[in-house]
């Protein structure tokens, strides 16, 4: 038995799980996150889900995905989970600079959109692209969700 | 595949594999109740399939639900206890729980298996620093001569760990606050390590209603609470404010308390571009 998913970062593409899939939520993560990436400044963007599994990245070449993908999950849950210590309503976004960069995380039903940015990128048009993009991607599960019965 | 192929295939039953293999698309795309649909379909199938019982387990922590995932993982290292997904999963779900040393454990069974395993050493180096003993706690102070903001409603210093040094005149439950603040921090200094960056010099956590502005040099930190409106560099700006002034506090302090504010490091270039 061997970990499933011991795979370091490919070329530098969108590494899209639905690669051989055209459905359309498939599709549409794939749409926001080559917008995030197409940001000014940014270096790459991922979406992930809780348990760390990557729905959606695309990343410098020189990063690996899944130890990546498996902190920013983790962040992204312990973020959930302190959100009623921290402030006391539901936890929307998060940025944490350093000198080198900046990394955004915003939580939508689905996991993490993930943002990493240059240490000179504008932070407010970061955060607001997170903001719409976990906007979108509510939007469009919404939508596809059953109505409740 | 070819029409008449596909059209043939829905009319008969999915095999095990088949249905694993659509879970896992259905994952793929975070649709998580079509793709523990399947799951359910394949268990009922071959109820002691390892490899459904993992699915399962991920689709319930993808779905926030950890007490099943728990479970799920549980089931699959009662039949295999070496196995790795399981162990990382288990270990996630004790640090969510509050439990870093369990945590550690876990991973590293993990490791002790599968050396490589880069998630599972991407978590350990965030798990490590949150297991580590705290020293003595130390009496908050209320810093008087730090004026909180009028919009402002918490004020919090702590050490790295948590540990509150000091609070302004506001909300009174900023030790809670600052434990969290602290644990989170410690997460996203791994994040932005392993993402080239650096150490992690400043946070902006926003909720629905405010925001968290925070600065920290690895051995203290500054946090204030505004409301969710405030432009970045208006938070930015007093956090920095309420920053050089705990330095100025903790300065005369630092001779006979060396430990403490004392190990602040100088501004980072970044600090110095945010203010």
């Amino acid at each position: 038995m061997t970990p499933s998913r011991l795979v370091q970062s490919p070329a530098p593409r969108l590494t899209l799980s639905l690669e051989s899939e055209t459905g359309a939520r498939g599709r549409h993560v794939c749409d926001v996150v080559e917008r995030l990436v197409d940001l000014h400044l940014v270096r790459g963007a991922m979406i992930v889900a809780p348990d760390g599994f990557v729905i959606a990245a695309q990343l410098p070449p020189a990063l690996a995905v899944e130890p990546l993908a498996a902190l920013a999950a983790t962040l992204g849950r312990e973020l959930e989970i302190n959100a009623a210590r921290l402030g006391g309503t539901p936890f929307q976004t998060a940025l944490f600079s350093a000198d080198d960069g900046t990394l955004c995380l915003g939580t939508t039903r689905i996991g993490f959109v993930v943002v990493l940015a240059e240490p000179h990128a504008n932070l407010h048009t970061i955060r607001a692209a997170v903001r719409d993009a976990v906007a979108r991607i509510e939007a469009v599960w919404q939508e596809a969700a059953p109505p409740p019965a | 595949m070819p029409l008449l192929s596909r059209m043939w295939a829905s009319r008969r039953a999915l095999t095990l594999v088949e249905a694993f293999r659509r879970a896992d698309r259905f994952r793929r795309e975070g649709r998580l109740p079509e793709a523990m649909a399947m799951v359910g379909y394949g268990l009922g199938l071959d109820p002691d399939n390892i490899t459904g019982h993992l699915l399962a387990a991920y689709l319930h922590a993808a779905g926030r639900a950890m007490a099943p995932a728990k479970a799920e993982f549980q089931w699959v290292l009662g039949r295999d206890p070496h196995h790795a997904r399981a162990l990382l999963g288990l270990a996630r779900i004790a640090l969510e729980e509050g439990q870093p040393t369990g945590c550690r454990e876990l991973l590293g069974r993990a490791l002790r298996f599968y050396p490589e395993f880069p998630e599972a050493q991407a978590l350990l180096g965030a798990v490590t620093a949150l297991a580590a003993p705290a020293p003595p706690a130390v009496a908050p102070v209320t810093l008087d001569r730090l004026r909180l903001p009028d919009h402002g409603r918490s004020l919090v210093v702590a050490r790295h760990d948590g540990a509150l040094v000091g609070t302004g005149d506001g909300d009174d439950d900023e030790a809670t606050r600052a434990a969290a603040l602290a644990r989170i921090l410690v997460v996203a200094a791994a994040a932005l390590t392993r993402g080239g960056f650096g150490a992690v010099r400043r946070a902006i956590v926003e909720d629905r209603e405010e925001a968290v502005f925070a600065r920290t040099d690895g051995a203290m930190l500054v946090a204030l609470t505004l409301p969710r409106t405030t432009a970045i560099t208006q938070g930015l700006l007093e956090v920095n404010r309420l920053w050089a002034g705990v330095r100025q506090v903790d300065a005369p302090a630092s001779s006979s308390a060396p430990g403490t504010a004392a190990t602040t490091a100088p501004e980072s270039a970044s600090d110095r571009r945010a203010s």
